[in-house]
């Protein structure tokens, strides 16, 4: 699922400088799950919000809703303040999240309350870590599950650099060496002909290389009217 | 007179609602309930389900445990009109159901609510007396506990009841058969004087079938009559001098004692009978100062019907029991009793487990004594009614349909003993409660109607549950010395203390009580089956808590980051709303709130009667964990700081507290120092288990620690 | 592929034990101050002078420029290229442009993350990893490049470079079997000559080079001058796959300040001396005491 982590509270007060009617809107999804922007951390921000505007005299008044997702407008139905009463809304979702209600919602100010980071799951409690890039060309089946693209700092395909630091990648000491976890997952899997095969330069046009990307689902296009017989 | 934060308000008609089925619970549901409470409804912890009146003892125990005396007694009066009493006598099967017996020992229901309801007294609790009492009047012949609850829950009706009772005090069995050391008269004077005070007028010293009969009190205005005179005579047997003097049917006998009259005995009494009956004659004749005292029955030490503990009592007391053996004649000897002639008994109970005694008429003993006491059980005395037109059955007992109790007239009804099986007081109330139901069903529409259906019970613990219950040892109630019981007549055990009341009922698990999830805001993240210290929740769709496993401690409803978690037992948004309460109480300037683990608090503590600290406002709660970082936050946009009192690691009442409660304070400060506020202004003390002079100081110690930038 | 395009290459094909310097561009335009240390110390006693791209991710003039000026002052470089700071575009047009200008040894690196130096805000590339860099030259020399025309088909240069291409390993690697079979795809791939990282453990080098025998290319072992006992527990810590013993530690904080470059060759010296006889050669890397090279290849006993 989507991480994100709450934006530095100064940030978020400069974003609303000006503002006197703020409206906080957390989202019942992902970042509900990794514990950045679901109904309570969207209370706490509040809280925090106000507790600013009280030490610095800005009277500023500040509602707090959540709904199930911000990524699919049917939920905007579900609104139990109407966000189009307000001078400011703090998104607390996902970068998408934000993205989407400011294109429905053009006439509003949606700011984002988070930012988005990775894509990740809970490694234990409280701990999320990165798992994939979204890189549209899926190489875990010849890595043992283990993504390069993602969990390589350099995002090599052909096997460690000489950076392997007592297995731990010397980016970043507390992230494993990817192609160290590959190598020793493919040697117990007994395909280590996997590491052995030379890939050859990755295409970048499925990831970001070929710009904005979309999903296509015809079988759910809008039907028109059929013309009654 | 309103009953406190609204634990008591739940709007039956929003529950019928919405569909119960197995936890599927919206946030729209929780929204149209005025409080979650109501969810309890739907179903019976095991203590409620088995109590005949099915008081809603998880509730009174919860008030108990905050020192909430009152409100408990509240609780316990919507149901049950004689809580002093049965605080002393009754037979608890709440106790025997209790699920805590399960971790270690069952709470001492009927302790607390003694301790309860007598600290409150008649006048400290609520008298819900409607404005207007202006419905038909009704008569009920008998002020025991079946007639006087029928008589209380007609007057909570707007009826106007009026009570006959043929002695000149009133009570009932309690009154003229219990002996005061099981029951001391000032107990049950309050339950009389509570009920007579919702408009119950009580007219003693007047037996109905002399100046006044039944057809009578028709024709004077009574648009109805309830017979409720329960089990008025005392059974004995055709046998040779039965009539001598000093051989005494039981209820006459304790009745003497209740009237402060001295039964003439001799020096060595033989009560017949195995009964808890047979065991207060036995143990009145001990305090009369009989040399001996012993009782001879049918049945062995293990068919005894008699209460365990009674008979423990009774032994302790000096009496002794002679088992398998059935009386045949009263010998007397020149006007004097000299013995009990008995046969030897072969059984009681035949292979259908009926009583069917076989006696050996072979073997002949008798029993030396000078007095005979039968207590071989009691009978209704249906003399009264002859003449009224009322049909009796085949057995020569009222013509009575149990589900209406009406008798054979339909303005004549029926509750308490003359009409069921021997029963004890509680279940005399709750017939009385269901015939004043009854009544005013017949006479507002016609027809008598009831759904006897109950809830759910909530299922056994599983041990694997029980197991990580923390144990708390039960309570011990203080028994007097034999030798001091039998000197007089004061009470055989001791109220317990304050302390010991809230001791005890904070071992209740409050079951059914706990945690909810609101199906559409759960976002099935784990946090609740990863923090929950009992392995709880379970996620499948979305997270659920099975309401019977439940300890309510509040961790996930607190950790939860959707909020989709309610608890059944609080209302919504509980501690944030007692939290501004209790900050616009404190006078200007400085403001602090103090979070507080109740378990160790005393009464004084929780009600907000014991010594402040200038400027704090105190909110206590069942434990810190409950206590959720948003709290935290948002109390400090009502004041300028908070403390957090949590108990000392392994001293709450439920398992990691202390740790769950240091890494929520912690992340409140660090989410006030990223935001460029004084992280000291959230400070924690692990020692609310220290007593309110330690409370005190560590909030005064905590306070300074503000300052520091 | 019969004639060697570069002075190192025959000098490994005829089978002498060939040593190899290195330097480093400056940061910034003033070239002269690494020319003079070429000049004046390597020109004379190496086979040829390594130039640093980019070294761990620090900016500085690049190793094309002073991999050309090298080359105008009769020096042969061997043009170092990273993979981290260009996609393959620039990467294969870069190669074209060195050979241009008169490049012709090539040692084919990923490199360091920017994480490691001074721009750590910048943007890593690594649109190839060293494999794919290695296969992009093998491609090169064959007269193509990796895009397509119109039609479909490889494009064709005018004009195909030839190279002596290099890749590098981790002898010492804690885990040495992956660092083995990468080291087997960089040579399917196309390399031909290999220079290690650092290496004090000869003992440890040796058995490294008897599990790769079945693998061609020459070896040219690398040694990086100690300068202070301080820098050896440096390396031990935070360069992964160096390990330098405890009794060179030693060496080096035993010796007197003014003493330590004497001490730095011999243990160089030695080092090489205790090598030579299972590579093919030594690459040394002296960090700026370039003029310490001819002392290390007499110490060497070369």
């Amino acid at each position: 699922m989507i991480v994100a982590e709450l934006k530095p509270f100064d940030e978020i007060m400069a974003m609303l400088a000006g503002s006197r009617k703020v409206l906080v809107l957390g989202c019942g999804s992902c970042v509900t799950v990794c514990l950045s922007g679901g109904q309570k951390q969207a209370e706490e921000l509040a809280s925090l919000i106000r507790l600013r505007s009280q030490q610095t005299g800005m009277d500023i008044t500040v509602d707090v809703d959540c709904i199930t997702r911000q990524c699919d407008k049917e939920f905007f139905d579900n609104f139990k303040f109407d966000p189009r009463g307000y001078d400011a809304v703090v998104s607390l979702a996902c970068g998408v999240g934000v993205g989407f209600m400011s294109r429905e919602m053009p006439d509003l100010r949606i700011l984002p309350g988070l930012n988005t980071t990775f894509y990740g799951a809970n490694t234990a409690p409280g701990e999320w870590k990165e798992f994939c890039h979204g890189c549209g060309d899926c190489v875990l089946a010849w890595t043992g599950g283990i993504c390069p693209i993602a969990r390589c700092s350099k995002s090599l395909i052909n096997g460690t650099c000489g950076g392997t630091n007592g297995g731990k990648c010397e980016v970043k000491p507390e992230m494993d060496c990817a192609w160290l976890l590959i190598y020793q997952r493919l040697r117990e899997l007994g395909k280590l002909d996997e590491y052995r095969k030379i890939r050859p330069a990755r295409d970048w046009r499925k990831d970001r290389g070929s710009g904005v990307r979309r999903l296509s689902r015809q079988e759910l296009s809008q039907i028109d009217e059929e013309p009654r017989q | 007179m309103n009953v406190g934060r609204g634990n008591l308000c739940y709007n039956s008609v929003a529950l019928r609602e919405i569909n119960m089925a197995h936890s599927d619970l919206t946030s729209r549901d929780v929204a149209s309930l005025a409080n979650p409470a109501g969810l309890m409804e739907n179903q019976y912890a095991p203590c409620r389900w088995a109590c005949p009146v099915h008081a809603d003892v998880r509730t009174y125990i919860q008030l108990v445990a905050e020192g909430r005396f009152a409100e408990s007694v509240d609780v316990i009066r919507n149901r049950l009109a004689f809580a002093c009493v049965c605080g002393r006598v009754c037979h608890h099967p709440c106790e025997k159901n209790c699920r805590r017996q399960d971790v270690d020992e069952a709470v001492a229901i009927r302790e607390l609510k003694r301790f309860v309801a007598e600290k409150v007294g008649s006048s400290g609790c609520t008298v819900s007396r409607p404005e207007t009492q202006n419905k038909a009047r009704v008569a009920i012949v008998g002020s025991g506990p079946a007639g006087m609850s029928a008589a209380l829950e007609l007057a909570r009706k707007g009826y106007r009841p009026t009570v006959f009772e043929k002695h000149h005090l009133a009570g009932g069995i309690p009154m003229t058969a219990i002996p005061k050391y099981r029951l001391p008269r000032d107990v049950l004077q309050m339950d009389v004087d509570w009920i007579v005070a919702h408009g119950v007028e009580v007219v003693t010293g007047a037996e109905i079938g002399k100046e006044r009969t039944l057809p009578s009190l028709l024709k004077d205005g009574f648009a109805a009559v309830i017979l409720a005179t329960g089990l008025a005579s005392s059974r004995m047997l055709p046998l040779p001098n039965i009539n001598h003097p000093r051989v005494y049917p039981v209820l006459d006998f304790l009745r003497e004692l209740a009237f402060d009259r001295q039964p003439a005995i001799g020096s060595d009494v033989l009560v017949v009978g195995g009964g808890n009956v047979a065991m207060d004659a036995a143990r009145s004749a001990v305090r009369l100062g009989a040399r001996r005292v012993r009782a001879v029955c049918l049945e062995n030490e293990q068919e005894m019907p008699a209460w365990e503990w009674e008979r423990t009592e009774a032994l302790e007391e000096g009496v002794t029991f002679i088992h398998r053996r059935g009386p045949v004649e009263v010998v007397t000897d020149g006007g004097s009793i000299r013995a009990l002639r008995t046969r030897g008994v072969k059984s009681v109970f035949d292979a259908d487990k009926r009583f069917n005694p076989q006696y050996d008429d072979s073997d002949i003993q008798d029993l030396e004594c000078d007095t005979v006491v039968f207590a071989i059980g009691q009978a209704p005395d249906f003399a009264f009614t002859h003449d009224s037109g009322l049909e009796m059955d085949s057995r020569g007992r009222l013509a009575f349909n149990p589900l209406t109790q009406q008798t054979s007239m339909p303005n004549i009804f029926a509750c308490g003993e003359i009409v069921t099986p021997p029963g004890s007081v509680v279940e005399a109330c709750a017939s009385g409660v269901r015939v004043a139901a009854a009544v005013d069903m017949h006479l507002q529409t016609g027809s008598i109607r009831f759904n006897d259906a109950l809830p759910e019970k909530i299922g056994t613990i599983p041990a694997v549950t029980a197991g990580k219950v923390l144990k708390f040892q039960r309570q011990a109630v203080d028994i007097a010395p034999a030798n001091e019981r039998v000197a007089g007549w004061s009470e055989v055990d001791h109220n317990l203390t304050e302390e010991a009341a809230l001791g005890e009922a904070r071992r209740c698990m409050g079951c059914g009580g706990g945690a909810e999830v609101m199906v559409d805001k759960c976002a099935a993240c784990m946090t609740c089956v990863r923090v929950c210290p009992f392995g709880i929740p379970k996620v499948t769709d979305v997270a659920r808590i099975d309401s019977a496993l439940c300890q309510s401690c509040g961790i996930c409803i607190a950790e939860c980051p959707a909020g989709a978690i309610i608890s059944r037992s609080l209302p919504v948004g509980d501690v944030q709303m007692r939290t501004r309460h209790a900050v616009e109480l404190l006078p200007a300037g400085r403001k602090i709130v103090a979070y507080i683990g109740g378990f160790k608090a005393s009464a004084a503590d929780w009600v907000g009667q014991s010594e402040s600290v200038e400027g704090v406002a105190k909110v206590y709660l069942a434990s810190t964990t409950r206590l959720a970082v948003s709290d935290m936050l948002h109390a400090l946009t009502l004041a300028d700081g908070v403390v957090v009192v949590g108990c000392g690691q392994g001293l709450d009442r439920y398992p990691q507290s202390a740790g769950r409660t240091s890494l929520r304070v912690d992340h409140a400060r660090r989410l006030l120092q990223s935001a460029g506020f004084n992280a000291n202004a959230v400070q924690i003390s692990l020692a609310a288990h220290e007593g309110l002079a330690g409370v005190n100081e560590a909030i005064r110690q905590a306070i300074s620690q503000m300052s520091q930038p | 592929m019969t004639e060697p395009v570069s002075n190192l290459q025959s000098q490994l094909e005829s089978g002498k034990f060939v040593v190899t310097g290195e330097i480093g561009p400056p940061k910034g335009v003033n070239v002269d101050k690494c020319l003079h240390e070429a000049e004046a110390y390597l020109k004379n006693s190496v086979a040829a002078v390594n130039v640093t791209d980019i070294q761990t991710a620090v900016m500085r003039t690049g190793s094309m420029a002073v991999s050309h000026l090298l080359v105008s002052k009769g020096i042969e470089p061997v043009y170092q290229m990273v993979t981290r700071d260009r996609n393959r575009l620039a990467l294969q047009s870069d190669l074209l442009s060195a050979y241009v200008l008169g490049v012709r040894n090539v040692l084919a690196l990923t490199g360091d993350h920017v994480a490691m130096g001074d721009h750590p805000a910048a943007k890593p590339v690594y649109d190839l990893d060293s494999v794919s860099l290695l296969a992009a030259i093998t491609n090169l020399e064959a007269g193509r490049d990796m895009g397509l025309d119109t039609k479909g088909n490889p494009n064709q240069l005018d004009g195909a470079p030839r190279f002596f291409k290099g890749a590098c390993v981790t002898p010492c690697a804690e885990e040495v079997e992956p660092q083995i079979i990468k080291l087997e795809k960089k040579i399917e791939a196309g390399a031909q000559f290999i220079q290690t990282q650092a290496v004090y453990d000869p003992a440890a080098f040796e058995k490294f080079m008897n599990r790769i025998s079945h693998l061609k290319a020459p070896v040219l072992v690398g040694i990086v001058m100690l300068k202070t006992a301080g820098m050896a527990k440096y390396m031990n810590s935070s360069v992964p796959g160096v390990n330098v013993p405890d009794a060179i530690i030693k060496r080096m904080a035993d010796a007197a300040k003014e003493d330590r470059q004497k001490v730095s060759i011999e243990i160089c010296g030695e080092l090489v001396a205790k090598m030579k006889h299972c590579c093919q050669g030594a690459h040394l890397m002296t960090l700026g005491w370039d003029h310490c090279v001819p002392e290390i290849v007499k110490a060497a006993g070369l």
